[in-house]
C-alpha cells in the first residue's frame, strides 16, 4: 500500500503526497499522487494509472473520504496520469476532471462523460476548490503538447507534473530531495529525453522563477523544497532538452 | 498488491478464450459467405448451360435457379450471423472490461476497509451479471441462427442431389451437367461441414 504524507497544513487546507508503493509491480513506473483539500472538498492531482488505483485509493481513503473528491486534475494525457479515471468515477460519478482542452476528446477513452471534463485553455485558468483558488500554470511541451501544472499561492506549492521527475533506483525512496547533486543525476536523462522543447523549457523557467514556491512536487521521484526549488529551476534552465542518448 | 479474488481471476481468462472462439466462428462464417458467393456464380453458369441443353435440361434449369436463390438466402443468413457475432464481440469486450474494473475496485475496497464503499462493488458486480446474462442470451440467439442456417444448407444439399439426378436426363449435355451438379454437391457439403463444426464450438458449451 502507498504511504500518505501531509506536506502542508493550515487548518483544513492541506496537501497530502501519496507516494512509494512497496507492493508495486516492477514493470509499472512509480508515481506520486497529491491530494489537495480545502473547505471540506478534495482534488486529486494526477490520480494515476488503473493498475495502481487500489493502492492510491486505499491510501487516500485513510486521509479523506473519497466520495467527497470533487475533482481530479490531470497535468496531461498519459496513462500513468489518469487511466484510473473510470474507477474514480465509479465511486463519485459527479467528479470533474480538469485537463487541457487539447485532450478533451482523448482522455474520455479512459472513462467519463462529456460532463466530467472541464477543459483548461492554453493560457491557463483559476480552479476553485472549497473557496481556495488554485492556478493552472501552462507547461506545454513539457513534455506533453497540452500540459499544465498547478500552483497553490497560499501554500506556496507547485505541482509540476513530469518536470522535476526523477526515476530513482530501488531503495532511494525519501520523500524530499536530500542531496540535490546526487538526486539530479536521476532526473537528467529523463528531462533530456522526455522534454521536447528548449523554448518551452525557457518560458516555464521564467514563469515559475517569479513565483513564490516552497515545495516543487513532481509526479515521479522526490519533492524539492526550500533552496532546492530554485536550484532545480536553474539546473533545468541550463539543460539542453529534446536530445537522444546521454 | 493484494491477491486477486479467485472468482474474478477465473473469469478473466475465460472471457479472453470466449473472445478467441468468437473470432474463430467469425472467420468460419466469412469462409461460408465466400463459398455462398461461389454457388451463386456456379448457379448462374448452370442456368446458361441448362438453356443451351434445351428441353433435356428443363428440370436441371429449375434446380439451378433454386440453387441460386439458396445461395442468396444463405448469404442473408450469414449476414444475420455476422451481426450477432459483432454483438457477441462487443459484449465479451464489455465483460473483459468489467472483470478488470471489478478486480481493481474490489482490491481498493478490501485495502481501504471502508464498508460504505462496498455498495459500489456490489453495483459493479450486478452490472457484470447483467452483461454476462446479455452475452448468454446472445450465445443462445447465435446458436438458433446457426441451426436455421444448417436447415437451409440441408435444403441446399437436397437441391444439389436432385440436380445430380436431373443431370442424368441431360442427353448429350449429361456429362457437363453431371460435373456441375457434382460441384454443387461438393460445395454444399463443404458448407454443411463448416456449420456442423460451428455448432460444436466450445463457445456454445
Amino acid at each position: 500500500m502507498k504511504k500518505t504524507n501531509t506536506i502542508f497544513q493550515d487548518g483544513d487546507h492541506k496537501w497530502v503526497a501519496i507516494v512509494r508503493d512497496p507492493d508495486r509491480p516492477g514493470h509499472l513506473v512509480d508515481t506520486n499522487e497529491y491530494l489537495v483539500t480545502h473547505g471540506g472538498q478534495g482534488m486529486l492531482l494526477d490520480p494515476g494509472g488503473a493498475e495502481v488505483f487500489p493502492a492510491v485509493f486505499s491510501a487516500l481513503s485513510g486521509e479523506f473520504d473519497p466520495s467527497a473528491l470533487s475533482a481530479v486534475f490531470a497535468s496531461h494525457q498519459d496513462p500513468d496520469i489518469c487511466s484510473s479515471l473510470a474507477l474514480w468515477l465509479e465511486f463519485n460519478p459527479g467528479m470533474r476532471c480538469y485537463v487541457s482542452w487539447l485532450w478533451e476528446s482523448f482522455i474520455p477513452h479512459f472513462g467519463g462523460t462529456k460532463e466530467t471534463f472541464v477543459t483548461i485553455p492554453d493560457p491557463g485558468m483559476d480552479i476553485f476548490l472549497g473557496g481556495l483558488s488554485l492556478q493552472a500554470v501552462p507547461a506545454h511541451y513539457l513534455h506533453s503538447s497540452g500540459n499544465f501544472h498547478l500552483y497553490d499561492k497560499q501554500a506556496k506549492i507547485l505541482f509540476s507534473g513530469d518536470v522535476g521527475a526523477a526515476l530513482l533506483p530501488a531503495g532511494q525512496d525519501a520523500l524530499f530531495v536530500e542531496n540535490f547533486d546526487t538526486h539530479i543525476r536521476y532526473a537528467e536523462g529523463f528531462h533530456k529525453r522526455w522534454m521536447g522543447s528548449n523554448d518551452a523549457k525557457r518560458r516555464w523557467c521564467e514563469r515559475v522563477a517569479s513565483m513564490e514556491i516552497n515545495l516543487l512536487c513532481p509526479q515521479h521521484g522526490a519533492i524539492y523544497q526550500g533552496s532546492d526549488v530554485q536550484r532545480f529551476i536553474n539546473w533545468f534552465d541550463e539543460l539542453q532538452v529534446g536530445v537522444l542518448g546521454s | 498488491m493484494s491477491p486477486m479474488n479467485p472468482s474474478i481471476a477465473a473469469k478473466e481468462p475465460q472471457a479472453g478464450i470466449d473472445l478467441l472462439r468468437i473470432v474463430r466462428i467469425n472467420e468460419e462464417i466469412k469462409a461460408v459467405v465466400g463459398v455462398a458467393f461461389k454457388i451463386n456464380i456456379m448457379a448462374l453458369n448452370a442456368i446458361f448451360l441448362a438453356k443451351r441443353a434445351g428441353t433435356a435440361a428443363l428440370g436441371f434449369g429449375v434446380l439451378s435457379n433454386e440453387l441460386r436463390t439458396f445461395s442468396q438466402d444463405l448469404r442473408s443468413c450469414m449476414g444475420a450471423l455476422t451481426v450477432l457475432i459483432h454483438r457477441c464481440v462487443t459484449e465479451v469486450s464489455v465483460v473483459l472490461q468489467d472483470i478488470r474494473k471489478t478486480r481493481l475496485l474490489s482490491e481498493a475496497v478490501s485495502l481501504s476497509a471502508l464498508s460504505k464503499l462496498n455498495p459500489v462493488v456490489v453495483r459493479r458486480e450486478r452490472e457484470n451479471i447483467e452483461h454476462q446474462e446479455r452475452l448468454a442470451a446472445l450465445r443462445r440467439q447465435l446458436l438458433r441462427a446457426l441451426d436455421d442456417a444448417f436447415q437451409l444448407v440441408e435444403l441446399g444439399g437436397v437441391l444439389a442431389k436432385s440436380a445430380k439426378i436431373e443431370a442424368a436426363y441431360g442427353q448429350s449435355f449429361a456429362a457437363s451437367l453431371a460435373q456441375v451438379s457434382g460441384e454443387f454437391d461438393g460445395v454444399v457439403e463443404e458448407i454443411r461441414n463448416s456449420l456442423l463444426a460451428l455448432r460444436h464450438s466450445e463457445f456454445f458449451k
